[in-house]
């Protein structure tokens, strides 16, 4: 565990607060500031950086799924592997976040737009749909498991070596 | 250049997830991770319907499939999941948010695929 674990903490702390992975990955902190009064701070910059991240996020989603391979089985690896290595850069960036200086928009580009963005849950819903529909439960199970337990095994993995000193 | 419009719309499905999540999230509070689910949710019944309804070699396919890769996310659903499993008192919200996301997902892309087809 160590600090990464708070670093990834999710509840909040107060009444009406929005700590933690919520706050970060959905953009609460603009709202707690707008909330308290003060100053509306920039909109259009951070839509910019979601933006610019989701070209980066959509195009490894869009080329994987391009050259990535199609086995006859109709295992959706590609998709597997995508939202593994996704899950695994998140843990990563978000871990070594709280131990590293980051640009101001640096949270919004990579981790909201590139790495929200190259994972998909619609796709892997769908597969899963799909795989049901042709009558390949076994295959869809697997799947699912695959994709669950590899997901957390994966975030985990990115938040240990993210938390490692250089 | 059918890959240049799903990418395009990728960026404008991560812009859409970060105003539609962060509205959700400031409406239901931080204790559950709620921008997130909504739109996978909302995402799932939308690539359910474009599966069924459109031709998979159609233009109008890969903008909807491009735009919904974009919206929905596995790794913050994954990463959100596992902030909460950390916190003892929060194991069965961590559970719930993992399950409930999984079995919601695909009935919602079922329901869509089976209306539109």
């Amino acid at each position: 565990m160590g600090p990464a674990a708070a670093a990834l903490a999710v509840a909040g702390r107060g009444v009406g607060s929005c700590a933690g992975a919520i706050r970060r990955i959905n953009g609460c902190d603009n709202a707690m500031r707008r909330g308290a009064g003060s100053i509306r701070p920039p909109r259009t910059l951070p839509i910019l950086a979601v933006a610019a991240g989701g070209v980066i996020g959509s195009t490894g989603r869009v080329l994987a799924a391009e050259v990535g391979p199609h086995p006859a089985s109709g295992w959706p690896v590609t998709t597997l592997a995508v939202n593994l290595i996704g899950a695994f850069l998140l843990g990563a960036y978000l871990a070594r976040r709280q131990r590293a200086v980051t640009g101001p928009w640096s949270l919004q580009m990579w981790a909201i737009g590139a790495l929200g963005s190259f994972t998909t849950f619609s796709g892997f819903s769908l597969e899963v749909v799909q795989l049901l529909e042709a009558g390949r439960s076994g295959i869809a199970a697997w799947y699912v498991a695959a994709s669950m337990i590899g997901g957390l095994a994966a975030a985990i993995a990115g938040d240990a070596a993210g938390s490692r000193r250089l | 250049m059918i890959q240049v419009v799903a990418i395009l719309a990728g960026a404008v499905g991560a812009v859409a997830r970060y105003t539609a999540g962060g509205w959700v999230q400031r409406r239901t509070g931080p204790r559950f991770p709620s921008g997130t689910a909504a739109v996978n949710l909302a995402g799932a019944l939308c690539l359910g319907v474009a599966a069924g309804a459109l031709d998979p070699g159609s233009g109008a396919h890969a903008l909807a499939a491009g735009f919904l890769g974009g919206f929905t996310t596995f790794s913050t659903w994954m990463v959100e999941t596992l902030a909460l499993g950390r916190r003892s008192s929060e194991r069965l919200l961590a559970l719930a948010n993992l399950t409930l996301l999984l079995a919601l997902g695909v009935a919602v892309a079922a329901a869509g695929y089976r209306v539109a087809s």
